[in-house]
């Protein structure tokens, strides 16, 4: 089944529709962004260079950094009382990442997340147990509309509380699991521990999920263990949230939605517009947002695109699985985290040096994180109690600021190895 | 400030080794360990420790990436009699002194309590033992 008949356009007839709504984007950027009209003047470019799509290239890139250094809505085209609704994710200083929507754009969230919904198979006889974490993070409540729209009964359970939920999801006969994939195994485990049988206690036929980058053996456990069908939804607050790109019936490839949200990739040294098939960082630009348009935005995502036919009859694009990050941004149970943010954080604690190192791991099917740092060398405390407090104390503001929990190392001066005279920041334990 | 000793605090991690490589570096460097004492949590450990030349010591651990401070603390002999400890303690007590922690030491007969109370009680504390004519140990004592 397909939601809607802008999946199945004719490519020539899909190109004219993001022609317009490419010209319509950069004018009102133009004439509502101050951000963007200074922009385009240091590129000596006015909406009227760009003709059609092809010139997209012209167009300046958007960085999450432009969002920071505008917040909280300096990049919003419209006045506040056209915005029905706001999101956002952590961020440095204190500063989160800031996301509106008007009422056309929650149009716009809740029919591409319709058609994820439909691409998976899931309508009004389905009942949807969506795990997602409710609030700021786009995932829960995007996911939750887009089940309403397609007429589904959805049971918002958010994340935590796992033995709850699978309590829940055998009396409610949940039909669909849609959660980070670490959290569906972290499910599956406790189910098995707990004594249900995965297979016949629940009715699930498929999942859908997304928010974090997933190895091809991650996704085959999912399936394995549930006995159910694995989707992969892909998105990202800054385009509009979850509904961005789904995998489809057919294919591990996600269709993105382009006439909403047009894709290119680049290399993320230069610059440069890559072919189809070539590996590179995924571009976006909004082509019918109203709030928050945004420009050839760097998602920071290394993917590829294949503009072939496709089997289940979509003729929109579709890209590769996310193999990884153009930056050095780490996903831990699908929140975004930065070795800079925990760096601002590190830096306003007395006591210890910015020498510090970031190890992610797994635990089970979760993500722990571990922080080490050093102590300065003038020694801070004299007590293990104050030492223990000092640990405490920095948990607790990684947690308040990038809402991350992560076990803190205190090490000796000068004992994080460096390369190359270089700290290393990040170890990576996890295998994608 | 006759009566403060300059104490070491390292911070070593909780891991084999550790103490070794802090120990060989005062060794090589012919700095003599008076006294020692080791605290520990589940990851780190602490060791407090009294040398012949503190100065010298803080440089050279420093130099070598240890994570050190100086904490004053005061000695006291204490003779190998029941009660002399406790008449030490309590009259601290007496006065709502905290003691923080102690350790101890001997030479030849004598034993010698190494006291830390809280830095802005220190004067008070030698104050409150002079006046119980306890015998303090000069901070000289210690040192080469």
């Amino acid at each position: 089944m397909i939601w809607s008949k802008e999946e199945t356009l004719p490519r020539g007839e899909l190109e004219k529709l993001q022609n317009a709504r490419l010209q319509e984007t950069v004018a009102r950027v133009y004439g509502n962004v101050p951000f963007y009209q200074n922009k385009f003047k240091e590129l000596g470019i006015t909406p009227h260079d760009i003709k059609s799509i092809h010139d997209i290239s012209k167009l300046p890139f958007t960085k999450k950094q432009d969002l920071r250094d505008n917040y909280p809505f300096g990049l919003f085209a419209v006045k506040q009382d056209a915005v029905v609704r706001i999101h956002s994710s952590s961020g440095t200083t204190g500063k989160p990442t800031v996301v509106g929507y008007t009422k056309s754009d929650m149009d716009v969230w809740n029919e591409v997340m319709a058609r994820v919904f439909t691409m998976c198979g899931v309508n009004s006889e389905d009942t949807v147990h969506n795990a997602y974490g409710y609030g700021l993070f786009t995932g829960g409540l995007g996911v939750h509309n887009g089940a309403e729209t397609v007429g589904a009964t959805v049971v918002p359970s958010s994340g935590g509380f796992t033995s709850r939920q699978l309590l829940l999801m055998k009396d409610f006969g949940a039909t669909v699991l849609t959660s980070t994939p670490s959290f569906a195994l972290h499910l599956a485990e406790t189910a098995q521990n707990e004594g249900y049988d995965l297979k016949n206690d629940f009715k699930l036929k498929c999942g859908i999920f997304g928010a974090e980058p997933t190895s091809e053996g991650l996704k085959e456990e999912v399936s394995r263990v549930w006995g159910i069908k694995y989707y992969e939804v892909y998105g990202l607050s800054e385009i509009i949230g979850p509904g961005v790109s789904n995998s489809c019936c057919e294919s591990k490839d996600l269709h993105i939605f382009e006439d909403h949200f047009y894709p290119e990739i680049i290399n993320p040294e230069t610059g440069e517009v890559l072919q189809d098939g070539e590996k590179g960082e995924l571009v976006i630009t909004s082509l019918t947002k109203q709030a928050l348009p945004i420009i050839r935005y760097r998602t920071g995502d290394i993917t590829s695109l294949d503009r072939t036919p496709c089997r289940c009859g979509r003729t929109h694009v579709r890209m590769k699985s996310v193999m990884g990050r153009a930056d050095d941004m780490l996903i831990v149970n699908g929140v975004n985290v930065f070795p800079s943010q925990v760096e601002h954080v590190l830096a306003n604690i007395d006591g210890i040096s910015l020498n510090y190192q970031i190890i992610a791991d797994k635990k089970g099917y979760l993500d722990i994180l571990e922080v080490m740092v050093e102590v300065t060398e003038q020694m801070p405390l004299d007590s293990i109690g104050a030492l223990e407090k000092l640990q405490k104390d920095i948990q607790a503001a990684l947690l308040n600021n990038l809402y991350i929990n992560a076990k803190i190392k205190l090490v000796e001066p000068r004992s994080i190895e460096r390369s190359m005279g270089k700290a290393v920041r990040v170890i990576d334990k996890r295998s994608i | 400030m006759k009566y403060a000793i300059k104490q070491l605090s390292v911070f070593i991690e909780n891991k084999a080794g550790e103490l070794s490589d802090f120990t060989q570096v005062l060794s090589k460097n012919g700095i003599s360990i008076k006294s020692i004492l080791l605290a520990d949590s589940t990851d780190f450990g602490l060791v407090r420790t009294i040398v012949d030349n503190p100065e010298r010591a803080k440089a050279i651990l420093e130099e070598e990436g240890f994570s050190v401070r100086f904490t004053n603390v005061f000695g006291v002999k204490i003779e190998d009699v029941v009660g002399s400890f406790d008449k030490v303690v309590t009259a601290l007590a007496h006065e709502n002194i905290n003691i923080q922690y102690t350790y101890s030491f001997y030479e030849a007969n004598i034993g010698i309590f190494i006291f830390s109370v809280e830095q802005n009680s220190f004067e008070e504390a030698i104050k409150i033992l002079e006046k119980n004519s306890i015998e303090i140990v000069s901070a000289s004592h210690f040192y080469a």
